[in-house]
């Protein structure tokens, strides 16, 4: 019986590896094409005359903060200081515990104002509203802690421009990211429903009022097996996803919207860990339903710095989380999985994160180990060890290397040939205990998925667009 | 079998090298060439410059590949200038054979060379690549296209107005290059705009009363007037949007009558309009509006109340139904 179980989780395991290398094979050629395209077209990218135009549609970036007092004002700073046209800050403090808002009042001189806001996406009571004497562009809600997913809703609810850009506190935008990732939308508005730039690995980056002036690998091996990690995810996965108009995941850290589509959906979800891709699968689904042309775009060249995990643990609660949420994702989204009607999305983008990201976990984890006492108790032969390795293992260099030389292709931020050196290093050796790590930390994510089961609710829905007002705060409505 | 495992880990441990191999030619290569073009854009600046100030110096004879990052540096500067540097610029391509190339690459067979040829004709300030621009402008590839329109914007090219319009009225450029190429083009695009404010496409209409607003003048407001009776929504709104900056005698009571439009962002564009044109006969409607209308229409009034007479705006706040747009204004515009 044992044998009988190790034999079929094997081939399983064989055909998995076999299966996932042509498609991240498949995923590199397209990469390499979309990078080309991109590459050549830096030459006659009109960013002058988009920066100048008065057709360039203004933008609100949101900024969710929690407890992010020692690098909000750094953040904000970023923001303020990107090359658009016209864009207002909004950032959002989610009932911080810390000195979140006293650094920004210090900062940016903000003074207490009473707001209408929008009630269309239900959120937490917001207490109160600031605006910069300095900045007036810059704005701060002070609310009830209620999660990410709450704070952009409330984000999106005081928002008034007709897009919205989703950021991370602990983001830094490169200064033309927001213009280059609206390229799409000024291209054609009616087509662009949403996108999203790539998000790069910050640790180690020198980081000098809230612009990114060098890049550097980190000293930590855990944030630099994310570099490569990154690489692959976004410049091989997305592009290929993006091809097809398949898009899942616009990554939280940075993500473009039109705010009457997100509105339209009732906004981000809030009982998911998930909240980015759960609402592109829902505008998927929705847009859809309505039958209209769309694209929901993955751009690679605005790029957006972000600060990985350096210790096991917090990766370990990061990818748990991660896994939790795709699998809250594909659960609530079932019905458009292997559904003709939802295209590529359904019939392969869908399957793909199913098998690939969300189950596949337990092969990646356990494929090599039970392979290796297959073989040593006889129930494998020796020819079929060796070939579980070069396809699992050597393939998946492969594919590791190829992300490098996409990087080199299309951006080539790290200058220094050591770091080069390094980054090979850490593609080789990544297949070889750290992604069999981090697919360990995923199947424990996937035990949380299933134990917290029953918190997997049905949308709320929208109501009637009422105006609601926040007063002056309490303890400065005597200003 | 053991030979064909064999064969198969030779296979991809060479693929691997292969990779690596490559990887470390490219960085070798990058590497090269970025330092040899940096030392040429340190050559070339100061000539550069010389140029454009129109300092009547001697210049050194350029090896082809600093010609290249000559013309590359001037092409850039390009974009920042006008009047005589401009010139200048275009006499040094004239000289050069950086233009014929260009041209010449126009008629290349890949795509992204035509459209950086077509992009970098409009930096060089030569009228004389008009001709070519115009045939780039029915290129099988968007890209190509939405490059020669920028392009033909930025030289100015008068003849190109039609051309651009109907580029637009197609949609083979995309709407926001094509507005502004005739953005650029300026008073010699406006015959055209007026003609397709006709167009049954109310996207059009709705495009060519919003350039209207952008390029043309008070003689355009009763076209835009009249247009605020269209039944698009979207051309309505465009038109209110027009009249806010080329204003007019009848602009005022139409806005006013279109504040009660049934489309809610009709209605904000209107309030938005009368808050530019500043008079204070419709505060009383704004005001209302801004207690009482649907968020988007409210809040346009509040603000137009606000650029208006921010006097009667704070007076209004402090009534006990003023209501959160009016309170929100009021505190915002006495910051």
């Amino acid at each position: 019986m044992v044998h009988t179980l190790l034999w079929v989780f094997s081939w399983l395991a064989f055909a998995y590896f076999v299966v996932y290398s042509v498609c991240q094979v498949a995923f590199t050629l397209i990469a390499w094409k979309s990078l080309a395209d991109y590459r050549h077209a830096r030459a006659f990218s009109p960013m002058d005359e988009v920066y100048a135009s008065p057709f360039t549609p203004p933008v609100s970036i949101i900024l969710p903060a929690y407890n992010e007092e020692a690098g909000v004002v750094a953040s904000v700073h970023s923001l303020l200081d990107l090359r658009y046209p016209r864009h207002e800050v909004i950032v959002v403090n989610d009932g911080s515990t810390d000195a979140t808002i006293e650094r920004l009042t210090e900062a940016y001189d903000l003074v207490p104002v009473r707001v209408a806001l929008r009630t269309q996406i239900p959120a937490a009571p917001v207490r109160g509203a600031f605006v910069s004497r300095i900045h007036p562009n810059l704005w701060v809600l002070d609310k009830e802690n209620g999660g990410k997913a709450d704070a952009l809703n409330a984000g999106i609810n005081a928002s008034t421009h007709p897009y919205f850009c989703a950021i991370d506190a602990d983001a830094v935008l490169e200064q033309d990211s927001l213009l280059r990732i609206m390229l799409p939308f000024i291209d054609d508005p009616d087509l662009v429903a949403a996108a999203g730039g790539i998000v790069r690995v910050a640790n180690g980056a020198v980081i000098e009022s809230g612009r990114l002036v060098d890049f550097r690998l980190p000293a930590n091996h855990i944030a630099r097996f994310q570099i490569m990690e990154y690489f692959q995810a976004f410049l091989i996965g997305r592009l290929g996803f993006d091809r097809v108009n398949a898009v899942l995941i616009i990554s939280g850290a940075f993500g473009l919207f039109k705010r009457e589509l997100v509105e339209a959906v009732g906004g981000y979800a809030h009982n998911t860990v998930g909240e980015d891709a759960e609402l592109v699968a829902r505008l998927q689904g929705y847009l859809r339903e309505q039958g209209e042309r769309f694209r929901i775009r993955f751009i690679p060249n605005p790029v957006c710095w972000t600060e990985a995990p350096s210790d096991i643990k917090t990766l370990e609660r990061q990818r748990r989380r991660w896994q939790r949420g795709l699998g809250e994702t594909l659960w609530r989204h079932r019905r458009q999985m292997f559904n003709p009607r939802a295209g590529w999305f359904g019939l392969f983008t869908l399957p793909y994160f199913l098998f690939f990201e969300l189950l596949g976990a337990v092969i990646e984890a356990l494929g090599i180990p039970v392979v290796l006492i297959s073989w040593a108790i006889g129930v494998l032969s020796f020819s079929f060890f060796v070939i579980f390795l070069i396809v699992s293992v050597l393939l998946a260099v492969i594919v590791s290397i190829s992300a490098l030389l996409l990087e080199e292709y299309a951006d080539r931020r790290y200058e220094r040939p050591r770091d080069m050196a390094l980054l090979v290093l850490y593609a080789v050796i990544q297949n070889l205990g750290y992604n069999q790590l981090t697919a360990y930390f995923r199947c424990r994510g996937f035990v949380d998925l299933v134990r917290r089961r029953r918190d997997w609710g049905v949308m709320t829905r929208k109501g009637l667009e009422q105006p609601a007002e926040v007063p002056l705060p309490e303890r400065q409505a005597g200003v | 079998m053991a030979s064909l495992l064999v064969l198969t880990a030779i296979v991809f441990v060479a693929v691997a090298l292969a990779l690596l191999i490559a990887l470390a030619i490219r960085r070798i290569i990058l590497a090269r060439r970025g330092r040899e073009h940096a030392a040429a854009v340190r050559r070339v600046r100061p000539i550069a410059i010389s140029m454009l100030e129109g300092e009547d110096v001697e210049r050194p004879v350029l090896s082809p590949g600093d010609q290249a990052v000559l013309a590359d540096v001037l092409g850039r500067y390009a974009r920042q200038l006008t009047g005589a540097a401009e010139g200048r610029v275009a006499e040094y391509f004239r000289g050069s054979d950086a233009l014929a190339r260009s041209q010449r690459e126009l008629r290349s067979r890949r795509a992204w060379r035509r459209a950086t040829a077509a992009y970098r004709l409009g930096d060089m300030g030569c009228e004389e690549a008009a001709p070519t621009l115009l045939t780039a402008l029915q290129d099988p590839n968007r890209t190509v296209r939405a490059a020669a329109a920028r392009s033909l914007g930025r030289l100015k090219i008068v003849d190109a107005a039609k051309p651009l319009v109907e580029a637009l009225v197609s949609g083979r450029v995309p709407n926001g290059v094509a507005g502004e190429a005739l953005v650029e083009l300026g008073p010699a695009a406006v015959p055209e705009l007026r003609t397709i404010a006709e167009h049954p496409s109310f996207r059009l209409r709705a495009t060519a009363i919003e350039l209207l607003g952008l390029v043309g003048d008070t003689a355009d407001s009763p076209l835009a007037v009249r247009c605020l009776g269209d039944p698009s929504a979207d051309v309505r709104a465009a038109a209110a949007g027009a009249l806010a900056r080329i204003g007019g005698p009848a602009a005022e009571s139409a806005l006013r009558s279109t504040l009660d439009d049934r489309i809610p962002f009709v209605r904000a564009g209107a309030a938005v309009a009368l808050g530019a044109i500043g008079s204070r006969e419709p505060l009383p409607r704004l005001l209302e509006m801004a207690q009482t209308d649907e968020f988007r229409p409210a809040r346009a009034a509040a603000q137009a109340v606000a650029r208006i007479s921010p006097m009667a705006l704070v007076a209004a706040a402090e009534e006990p139904d003023a209501g959160p747009h009016l309170h929100e204004a009021a505190d915002v515009s006495v910051l």
